[in-house]
């Protein structure tokens, strides 16, 4: 096995904004912040996932969580998975599976079977929990089954798996006619993990300090949406390589204060960046969406070579979770934990009314076609990572329904003045294929010639758009 | 083999051939067929809607085509196939579609299925990923949803006494498949796992009623059977996800295994839970679906502290059919891109040590190519144990 060997150091990719280029820091301060809680001992640890709509109540037990999905993206963007995949590998565990459980799980056994941190750990490496809080979400089957796997090699870590379900989207019904007891269920769960959380740190929750946080984080998800529609703007001011660093404070330090003030900051600079006519790349010629699909952590810097044929990336569906509260349909409560629930639900059917409205379409899709309208996206780009069927499948279908949409053939139709008009709706499409932190899967080479393809393309239908 | 059958077991092979066949019968004669995939869809509540339910199958011997232009190829490949097929017009009599939260893959194409297939009725049931009281209240209102929402397919009400009746018809089903696996208790057994994942397969595809009867008449004519169809060898438990097609079976039984027992979805996974009678019959159902059917996909807390009480627990079953059956080793046989499934291996591979059952485990892609490779590996196993 070659554990000791690690790839090369990878480029850093060059950022567009100050607040992307601070992000490298604040992670690893909050990996090198667990560590050291571990050591101390005066506050509980927690393996954890992201996108539960937990972290305020983390947070207001002092219960420190561990992001297992970023710290083995951490070891993917370092170019260092390899030798805990393998390891995984070893165990039996097939290399099919996500490979930020089996870089997770790799990581676990050695680390325990060491009774120290593997040797030259990223950043430190990751420290053994008090607890593990796994969801058994309706979009991810690894999180509940990555932790009860790590377990086998720590038993005397307890697990509690939160069931997080939204009713799944279905034409003909509206889904509020059984989100009533989704609510209730979801309610009870969040309320399990306060007593499973008192029990383990022997502390009550204090619901006044929960209330403020989930106001915070309410706050932060409204200035988030703020600040990344800011980015319609033309020439665009922030890409989505830099929106895969800005989605550090969405995703880990969600219900703190660092968090709402980073966005603050963000929205002040790309303010500032649209004032003074500044976009991402200095000649936009083609504005691009990042449709889906996690990134290949290892080759950001693709993002600089869409850049350098002068194409930005004004949006992105991967890790944008965050809607604008005041447009979701939900309940009033002043219960944090109900209110939780209901922001759960909201936004996992955000896009649901709309995409009834449309023949043909379906959230996804939805969300697709308004950002392409809004972001005046010319090309969609999306990521096959074939490890995660979580974000990856589905993918396909999605761009061949907005194939029926967005025709390569021009639209006609007669205006108001009686003469027809010729628009071309055509929108080009790109997948790679690679995968999250697995880089056997990836080829630089072909990335490349596919990108170069694509531009062709994308320039082909601005010359004839300019016809 | 062929010279030991009788008249129902010719029924099987005809019906297996030729999947499908009674439901299309059924469809001419007004019969709404209803699709489903996964154990988790409950039976009962379609039947008692006066509909019939019918397994999606995918087929290992037929090259997956258009249903890669609609889903990625990460998606596990017998679920691809079934898809494949489905969008191919092998099940256009189907009326409608059920799909469950049985894994990733179905959640993520559920809208792949009911945009690209012409069904007039598409339904998704979502199951809780843990059990406890709040995930068994949840699952009685989301069957209850299922309830209404096939009541307003067919224009008719779904009473309690429906329920009951078909909850027993289905007992009485699965009492039946159990009878039949007693068959293999002898050694060798008097009935093959190639002619039972046949029948089970077949069943699935029939109304429960004509699928007892079959029952009935394939019990019969093992019971009349002077000998095993198979010569003694290694007696063999299959563990995995389903198995709808007969080429591994029927490999590991050509080349001297016998296979004796199973955990496989369209076996004693699915077919070994009775549901219980008497009570709320939503939320015996949602008991038996739930927290019944074993499968990875639902997280089972680790109660006892321990990974030896932990992988006891929830592989018990595995080790009690071992006992039953007299397995000498087993076969974990998982396909590529299954979540669920892959995550348990190296759990499972210290509980099959734990009980001293040796154990093959096998990662394959659904395709009946693979198994001349495949054949090596199971001939050195069974020589191993044998």
């Amino acid at each position: 096995m070659s554990e000791e060997q690690k790839e090369a150091k990878p480029k850093k990719r060059m950022t567009a904004t100050q607040a992307a280029a601070s992000i490298g820091s604040l992670v690893k301060e909050f990996i090198t912040d667990a560590i050291r809680a571990r050591a101390e001992r005066k506050q509980k640890l927690a393996y954890t996932f992201i996108v539960c709509h937990h972290e305020e109540i983390f947070r207001s037990m002092d219960v420190i969580p561990i992001w297992t999905e970023n710290f083995a993206g951490v070891c993917g963007a370092k170019r260092d998975a390899e030798r805990f995949l393998q390891r995984a590998e070893s165990l039996g565990l097939s290399r099919s599976l996500c490979t930020y459980a089996l870089c997770g799980i790799g990581f676990d056994q050695w680390r325990e079977e060491l009774g120290q941190m593997p040797p030259d750990s990223p950043w430190g490496g990751q420290p053994k929990p008090d607890f593990m809080i796994s969801s058994g979400q309706i979009l991810c089957d690894p999180r509940s089954k990555w932790y009860q796997a790590s377990q086998q090699f720590m038993p005397d870590v307890p697990i509690y798996n939160i069931d997080l379900p939204y009713p799944l989207f279905q034409r003909d019904r509206d889904h509020r006619e059984v989100w009533g007891y989704y609510h209730k269920y979801i309610v009870k769960q969040l309320r399990g993990l306060v007593a499973f959380l008192e029990e383990q740190t022997q502390k009550k929750m204090d619901y006044d300090r929960l209330r403020e946080l989930v106001d915070l984080s309410d706050r932060t998800w409204n200035l988030i949406d703020e600040t990344y529609s800011l980015r319609k703007a033309v020439p665009c001011p922030m890409g989505t390589g830099d929106a895969m660093n800005t989605m550090v404070p969405i995703n880990f330090m969600m219900a703190t204060q660092k968090a709402y003030d980073f966005f603050v900051n963000l929205k002040k600079e790309l303010e500032e960046k649209i004032a003074k006519g500044e976009g991402e790349v200095q000649e936009e010629r083609y504005r691009l969406m990042w449709g889906g699909g996690l990134p290949a952590w290892f080759a950001l810097t693709d993002f600089n070579y869409f850049n350098s044929k002068g194409a930005s990336f004004p949006a992105e569906t991967t890790y944008r979770m965050v809607a604008p509260l005041n447009e979701m349909d939900i309940p009033e409560t002043k219960d944090p934990i109900e209110h939780l629930a209901w922001r759960w639900l909201g936004y996992w059917t955000f896009w649901y009314d709309k995409a009834k409205k449309r023949q043909g379409s379906e959230p996804d899709v939805e969300r697709l076609i308004n950002w392409i309208e809004e972001y005046k996206i010319d090309g969609i780009v999306m990521h096959e990572a074939f490890s995660c069927r979580t974000w990856h499948v589905g993918l396909i279908w999605q761009l061949h329904q907005l194939a029926k949409i967005y025709k390569p053939i021009p639209d006609y139709s007669i205006g108001r003045d009686g003469k027809k008009n010729r628009v071309y709706r055509e929108l080009p499409s790109l997948i790679l294929e690679s995968d999250i932190i697995d880089i056997t899967s990836y080829s630089e080479v072909d990335t490349k010639n596919k990108i170069d393809a694509f531009i062709a393309t994308l320039e082909s239908n601005r010359l004839n758009k300019v016809a | 083999m062929s010279e030991m059958r009788g008249n129902a077991l010719d029924v099987v092979e005809k019906y297996y051939k030729d999947y499908g066949l009674r439901a299309k019968e059924l469809k001419k004669k007004g019969e709404k067929i209803i699709g489903y995939i996964c154990s988790f869809v409950p039976l009962e509540i379609v039947a008692a809607a006066g509909c019939i339910p019918f397994r999606v199958r995918g087929n290992v011997r037929e090259p997956i085509t258009k249903g890669d232009t609609l889903l990625e190829t990460i998606v596990c490949p017998y679920y691809r196939s079934c898809f494949d097929l489905s969008v191919k017009q092998k099940y256009d009599f189907l009326s409608g579609m059920v799909i469950p939260h049985g894994c990733d893959s179905m959640v993520r194409s559920y809208s792949a299925w009911s945009y690209s297939l012409p069904y007039s009725y598409f339904h998704f049931i979502n199951i809780p990923t843990v059990c406890g009281e709040s995930s068994s209240e949840f699952f009685d209102a989301e069957l209850n949803t299922f309830r209404k929402s096939l009541e307003k397919f067919t224009g008719k009400a779904i009473a309690d006494d429906d329920l009951a009746k078909t909850i027993r018809t289905y007992n009485q089903n699965r009492d039946k498949v159990r009878a039949l696996y007693e068959f293999r208790k002898s050694d060798p057994p008097r009935i093959s796992g190639t002619e039972l994942t046949m029948v089970l397969t077949v069943g699935s595809s029939l109304p429960v009623g004509e699928f007892n009867t079959l029952l009935d008449q394939v019990s019969t004519e093992i019971e009349g059977r002077k000998k095993s169809p198979l010569k003694k060898g290694p007696r063999i438990l299959i563990d995995g996800a389903c198995l709808d097609n007969i080429e591994l079976i029927r490999l590991v039984e050509e080349i001297g295994g016998n296979v004796v027992a199973d955990t496989i979805c369209n076996g004693a996974r699915d077919y070994f839970p009775r549901t219980d009678e008497g009570g709320d019959p939503i939320h015996s159902l949602a008991d038996r679906y739930l927290d019944k059917v074993n499968c990875p996909k639902t997280y089972r807390e680790n109660r006892t502290g321990t990974f030896e009480g932990d992988i006891a627990s929830r592989f018990g079953d595995i080790g009690i059919y071992a006992k039953e059956f007299k397995v000498d080793g087993a076969i974990l046989y998982l396909y590529k891109y299954c979540d669920p499934f892959g995550f348990e291996v190296p759990a499972r591979k210290a509980y099959y040590k734990s009980v001293n059952v040796p154990l093959l485990h096998l990662e394959d892609i659904y395709s009946a190519g693979t198994m001349s490779q495949l054949r090596t590996r199971i001939q050195a196993f069974l020589e191993m144990i044998g």
